[in-house]
């Protein structure tokens, strides 16, 4: 064996099912792979934390950033949602059960959940931003006990993409108040219509005291994160997880570079007070 | 624990010769058209320790332009990490200031535990296989300022073997255990190091300080930005003037960002290989679906020197820059970190 493993080799890992969930979007479930220098040999899987990415590759495509969908305790699979975006997940979604992917990681810092503890928590998701939070709500529903009210407000362009439906009615049965909006009207669709920033105030909830996780698009975080604030949240109980190209995951290759921050290593999850005091999204 | 021993300069090629039985020797050699370039010594006669700054820097053989990380076959990965035994001979002090500055970055050894860190086994293992032989610059270039930033002309410590051309022999101090081994191998060839030795060593020393053209202080032009007192009307004029060729970040032995990409043969067989990017592209940041946060270039521009000359120092306490003046050659927009910090001097916020 070598002395030291090569961080850019990525492990070989089986696609167990392949379901497509909406428009362009699929979940791939993966055999967790054997992290080859786990002690002991065979033992132990790769371990993982909510808000934690992987990097997954195919063969002649490369390598992109995925934020982990499942949640270690929960599912007995690696859980990886796709949207088909660019030319590497053009690749990967065409894949199937049977095939095979290349995984690097976990890598990122993930979620923070001690600091929501005793807490209400709240959960903001816009679009394909529910992936990371999904594993984070498991995460919580685990622990319940420990946390106080949990609400999700969850907004979606269109009523066909809001994913993850069946997870929703398992929440709102399990206490979750779930709150879903889209973006524009639509004869099939009987709830919310507008942007999630306009359905905060209907989170019954003491935004002083309480604690909010956010995700989505940038603009959707930052007008998000402006209004939590607004409503008296402190900042440092807001968190977000940012995006960025990335190529190693490791904090080298500078490609998610923003301010003094490798979004890669130092983040990718910051509160909104790291975000003010470390300009991350500086020059 | 430095160790100081006389070599006579005739004695320097047979060193070199036999050095180069057990591995491969680095030197600068004057090409073709005139260029200096660190190469494969045939005949060690043609080295030439006459050059100015490099072109390109040797970082290339800790962390060449295009390095292919591993091979793929089907599902099987073969690691082609390079872990080629090499000598660097005749490599400036600033290279040198340059190379421990990212090693300390590839490394992963931070003072931050706040924060995993990984080690760059691409990087660390040509560096751990690496010897450099150094010699300091008795006669700097006009385009040089290290002694601005104490990364030359000549290093206390931080090298491997350092050697101070005094005429007819060269002064050689060992900084490193491997530095120090090479010469235990060869004792006979080294004498022990006399009062006049001394004395001429500090005489050359001392002379060489007088030499520099440039004085710069990046500490105050930090400052300057730090207070604000830069503004963007200023990077503006800067970036109109970035032709955003890459030459600074190519030519500059601290910068180390870079892109990873297939080199597919076929449909399950090739190589992923890491190559040199610049954070002056525009294509840099893009993310799936064309997204790309810094749009602007005055945004990159600022990118490039705020990492310079304000994250270095805050992250490893080092100025992301060791004054070897390479930018200053290469920028045709004369927008280099000599003459930028010059213009930030002088600028007044309106």
């Amino acid at each position: 064996m070598k002395r030291d493993k090569n961080i850019y080799l990525p492990l070989r890992a089986k696609i167990k099912e392949a379901l497509n969930i909406g428009n362009d979007v699929k979940l791939f479930k993966v055999i967790p792979p054997h992290p080859p220098f786990s002690k002991g040999g065979k033992g132990g899987f790769i371990d993982y934390l909510p808000g934690q990415f992987f990097m997954v590759g195919k063969w002649g495509s490369g390598e992109v950033p995925i934020s982990i969908a499942s949640t270690k305790g929960l599912h007995k699979h690696i859980e990886l949602v796709i949207r088909r975006v660019g030319t590497v997940t053009t690749a990967l979604n065409k894949l199937k059960a049977g095939d095979t992917l290349w995984l690097r990681g976990p890598y990122g810092n993930g979620f923070n959940t001690d600091s929501a503890k005793k807490r209400d928590v709240v959960f903001i998701a816009g679009g394909i931003g529910i992936v990371p939070l999904r594993s984070l709500i498991n995460f919580i529903l685990l622990n319940k006990k420990q946390y106080g009210k949990i609400f999700l407000l969850y907004g979606a362009k269109n009523p066909f993409e809001i994913l993850f439906e069946e997870d929703i009615k398992v929440w709102n049965k399990k206490g979750v108040e779930v709150i879903l909006a889209v973006d524009v009207e639509d004869k099939r669709w009987k709830g919310n219509v507008g942007l999630v920033t306009e359905h905060i105030g209907k989170i019954k909830v003491d935004f002083k005291k309480a604690c909010a996780y956010v995700c989505g698009p940038e603009i959707m975080i930052k007008n998000t994160m402006k209004e939590l604030s607004l409503k008296g949240m402190p900042d440092k109980q807001i968190a977000t997880t940012l995006e960025a190209r990335m190529k190693c995951g490791t904090g080298k290759c500078g490609q998610c570079y923003h301010g003094a921050e490798y979004i890669c290593t130092n983040g990718s999850v910051y509160t909104y007070e790291e975000i003010k005091k470390r300009k991350v999204y500086g020059p | 624990m430095i160790k100081e021993l006389i070599l006579n300069k005739n004695y320097l090629s047979y060193w070199l010769r036999q050095l180069r039985k057990e591995m491969e020797l680095i030197g600068p050699m004057k090409d073709f058209n005139g260029d200096f370039v660190f190469r494969g010594v045939e005949q060690i006669h043609e080295i030439s320790l006459e050059c100015p700054a490099s072109m390109p820097s040797p970082k290339e053989f800790v962390f060449p332009q295009v390095e292919e990380m591993f091979e793929y076959t089907g599902e099987e990965i073969n690691d082609l990490r390079n872990n080629k035994k090499r000598v660097i001979f005749g490599i400036r002090s600033c290279d040198i200031s340059a190379i421990n500055l990212i090693e300390r970055f590839f490394s992963g050894r931070s003072e931050s535990t706040r924060i995993k860190r990984f080690e760059d086994s691409c990087y660390m293992s040509r560096r751990r296989n690496s010897l450099f032989i150094s010699i300091g610059c008795n006669n700097p270039e006009p385009t040089c300022f290290c002694n601005s930033l104490g990364t030359g002309p000549f290093l206390e410590s931080g090298f491997d073997i350092q050697l101070t051309d005094l005429g007819d022999r060269y002064f050689v101090q060992t900084g490193s255990y491997s530095g120090e081994r090479v010469i235990a191998s060869f004792k006979h060839l080294f004498e022990n190091v006399q009062k006049q030795d001394y004395d001429d060593q500090y005489e050359i020393m001392l002379s060489a300080q007088t030499k520099f053209e440039k004085r710069i202080n990046l500490e105050e032009i930090r400052e300057k930005i730090l207070a604000g007192d830069v503004s963007d009307s200023f990077w503006e004029w800067v970036a109109t003037r970035c032709f955003e060729c890459g030459g600074c970040v190519y030519e500059c032995p601290v910068c180390t960002c870079f892109n990873i990409v297939e080199r597919p043969e076929t449909e399950d067989k090739g190589k992923r290989v890491r190559i040199w990017d610049t954070c002056l592209f525009k294509g840099f940041t893009r993310m799936a679906g064309g997204n790309i946060p810094a749009e602007k270039k005055i945004m990159r521009i600022k990118r490039w020197w705020f990492h310079k000359l304000l994250y270095y120092p805050e992250q490893f306490k080092k100025f992301g820059c060791v004054g070897c003046g390479r930018c200053t050659i290469t920028c045709p927009g004369r927008i280099d970190i000599a003459t930028i910090s010059q213009k930030i001097k002088k600028w007044r916020p309106e």
